[in-house]
């Protein structure tokens, strides 16, 4: 299988081009100097990594949907701390601390992850409220572990670095998000786990009938998707020096919003990993842009229900048809 | 690869449209310093109200430009991401009003970096400022509430406090104040303090029909959060205990209105935001400009006539003024928020 260049593909990579365009002629210099565009790469992965499990979720099919990202992501980071700060000191050795702490974290999203991947595989229930509830289990625990307040991290160098330093002037939570976002890529296309899905995804009878374990690919695709929240999480606590229990609760929809713009299709079966990068890219920078216009937030979220409704609308009629039609 | 002729005819008409829609907002940009306010969010009554006071600034001062923004919901995400806009685009000065000061810290020290002027309000455990503003000191204010009802209760009897809860640091504190002040009268006796509603009216509302049913001679009440006066304002009216009770506590006059008529609230207090928004860009123009803040300074705003200066949770400073503005049945509606 070859690299596809296809419509949605194509759509979003113009959209990104006009973006930087319309930031470039309309705001001018500051918009396309590479400081603004490390920034806003570095904003990105937050989001992404939600965005990459929502992507997972929704191609298994079933009205596949992980509404639980951002509460255990916040879990992750809370949980991690509270273990670790009386155990090993960030100050004294910093270096020990954040791979602790990263690899606390990882360990509660894949705990999570399960749990969600267990309850919705193997009890057969709804992805939409098995998650809705765990993302209220995973609030309340964050909740009861830090009494509802904010806990600052203090200065930890290398992961403050991870959160805000470049590696050949790319963020590196920047380039992780992208190496990680490749490496699902491969798995979807090139793995037979991946087709299993999108086959489980486009036809659950079918791929009953042709042997698929569906409860294993079901399970092992929510913990993938817990696992990123985790990386969210990591990323979160990275950037902003702390970790709180109700951080980033407006990302749930956002998230959602980046994976149906990236043409991942809510009915399961399909969704290009390619896409859902470009597609929270694209948002980034018409977010940034509007920012930097001056423009209010309550535009912005209209802006983004009507760039949603125009990708919806727009997926459905073949504009290529109507203008060979024109033409003739 | 055919699909993208058609592409490129609908990205160009996005960029046309783009183009139309904001090409009024460049026309009016200027080169002059800007100093641009964060708020925790947009539309809500309090931070409508600090607009004008930073659009106020703007006009008195055209030297240099003001403008507030903030997210359109009310998460902390949102308004890190605003403020990492800002850092990228340079702006002169940002003024926060943050959600949550520890959420902030990693983005307001990027923005140092960058040679931008932090200046904050209601943070005083901030780091990352240069600047922290205080509309008051917190026991000073607590006091005042005390003396108050002291005053109202002819300086004898019963009286108790209400917090939003025990984890509100700025609650705790009006309350200790409060208890402080009391030390002064003997004859007043203070009972069950520190009653948590956990910013709820309801549960202010039981906690003080439960005061009233154990003290039926219960004199005075101070509230600590917000809506706390407006429990206690709904028992007192139920219990018809209005003439024999004295109820002081912050509280927002559009909210406690109709019980500052009837009597059952008889003052609240709280600071005007207007006047916390003109003066944290007035002391963020004074940072660009390089002038010093110094102890017992006049800011020229109401308030901040003789402003105290002390050391910050990292290398800035805390200002504190007096800004406590204190209104009863006779002019709350003056102030419209």
């Amino acid at each position: 299988m070859a690299f596809q260049m296809d419509r949605q593909l194509g759509f979003l990579s113009a959209v990104n081009v006009a973006v930087i365009v319309a930031g470039a002629t309309l705001v001018g210099g500051s918009f396309v100097e590479l400081y603004n565009f490390q920034s806003m790469a570095s904003q990105v992965p937050e989001l992404g990594f939600l965005a990459l499990g929502v992507m997972l979720a929704m191609i298994s099919g079933n009205g596949g949907i992980d509404l639980s990202g951002i509460a255990l992501a916040n879990l992750a980071g809370v949980a991690a701390y509270f273990l670790l700060r009386d155990v090993i000191s960030a100050d004294d050795a910093p270096l020990a601390f954040t791979w602790s702490f990263v690899g606390v974290a990882l360990a509660i999203g894949l705990v999570g992850g399960m749990l969600n991947g267990f309850l919705i595989a193997q009890l057969g229930l709804t992805p939409i409220i098995t998650t809705l509830g765990t993302q209220l289990l995973f609030t309340g625990l964050a909740v009861v572990l830090t009494n509802g307040s904010a806990l600052s991290l203090g200065y930890v160098e290398p992961l403050d670095d991870f959160g805000n330093a470049t590696i050949l002037s790319v963020p590196q939570c920047f380039a992780l998000f992208l190496a990680v976002a490749f490496g699902i890529g491969i798995v979807l296309r090139y793995t037979p786990f991946g087709h299993r899905l999108l086959l489980l995804g486009n036809n659950a009878k079918a791929a009953r009938y042709a042997g698929i374990a569906e409860k294993r690919i079901l399970f092992v695709t929510y913990t993938l998707c817990g696992l990123l929240a985790s990386v969210a999480g990591i990323v979160i606590a990275a950037r902003t020096s702390s970790v709180k229990w109700d951080y980033g609760t407006s990302y749930v929809l956002i998230a959602i919003l980046i994976a149906v713009m990236a043409g991942v299709r809510p009915e399961g079966g399909y969704g290009r990993v390619i896409c859902v990068v470009l597609s929270a890219t694209s948002l980034q920078m018409l977010s940034s842009l509007f920012n930097f216009m001056n423009i209010s937030n309550f535009f912005r979220d209209l802006a983004w229900g009507v760039l949603l409704l125009v990708f919806v609308a727009t997926s459905g009629i073949d504009v290529r048809a109507w203008f060979r039609a024109a033409r003739n | 690869m055919g699909g993208i002729m058609p592409d490129f005819r609908k990205i160009a008409a996005c960029t046309v449209a783009l183009s139309t829609v904001f090409g009024a907002a460049v026309a009016t940009a200027e080169e002059k310093p800007s100093i641009v306010t964060v708020v925790k969010v947009t539309g809500e009554n309090w931070f409508t109200r600090m607009e004008e006071g930073v659009a106020a600034y703007g006009n008195d001062n055209d030297t240099v430009s003001t403008s507030q923004i903030g997210p359109g919901k009310a998460d902390a995400a949102q308004q890190a991401r605003l403020i990492e806009d800002l850092v990228a685009k340079k702006v002169s000065a940002i003024a926060v009003v943050p959600m949550d000061a520890a959420s902030l810290e990693g983005v307001l020290k990027r923005a140092a970096q960058r040679g931008i002027k932090v200046v904050t309000h209601e943070a005083d455990s901030m780091k990352n400022t240069l600047v922290d503003i205080e509309a008051f000191e917190n026991k000073a204010f607590g006091a005042r509430f005390n003396e108050k009802i002291a005053e109202c209760m002819g300086k004898s009897g019963k009286w108790t406090s209400f917090v939003g809860s025990l984890g509100s640091l700025t609650h705790v504190q009006w309350a200790d104040g409060g208890a402080e002040n009391a030390k002064k009268y003997p004859e007043m006796e203070l009972v069950s303090e520190k009653n948590e509603s956990f910013n709820d009216a309801n549960r202010a509302y039981e906690k003080a029909r439960e005061i009233l049913r154990k003290y039926p001679d219960i004199k005075g009440f101070q509230g600590g959060s917000a809506i706390d006066v407006i429990g206690i304002g709904r028992a007192v009216e139920e219990a018809g205990l209005q003439d024999k009770t004295c109820v002081f506590g912050i509280g927002l006059p559009k909210d406690t209105g109709s019980y500052l008529e009837s009597g059952a609230v008889d003052g609240i207090s709280f600071w005007d935001p207007k006047d916390a928004g003109y003066v944290m860009n007035k002391v963020a123009d004074m940072v660009i400009k390089g002038e010093e803040i110094k102890d017992g300074m006049n800011l020229g705003v109401p308030g901040y006539e003789k402003v105290s200066v002390k050391k910050g949770a990292g290398d800035g400073i805390i200002v504190v003024g007096e800004a406590w503005v204190d209104v009863d049945k006779s002019n709350y509606a003056k102030y419209p928020f």
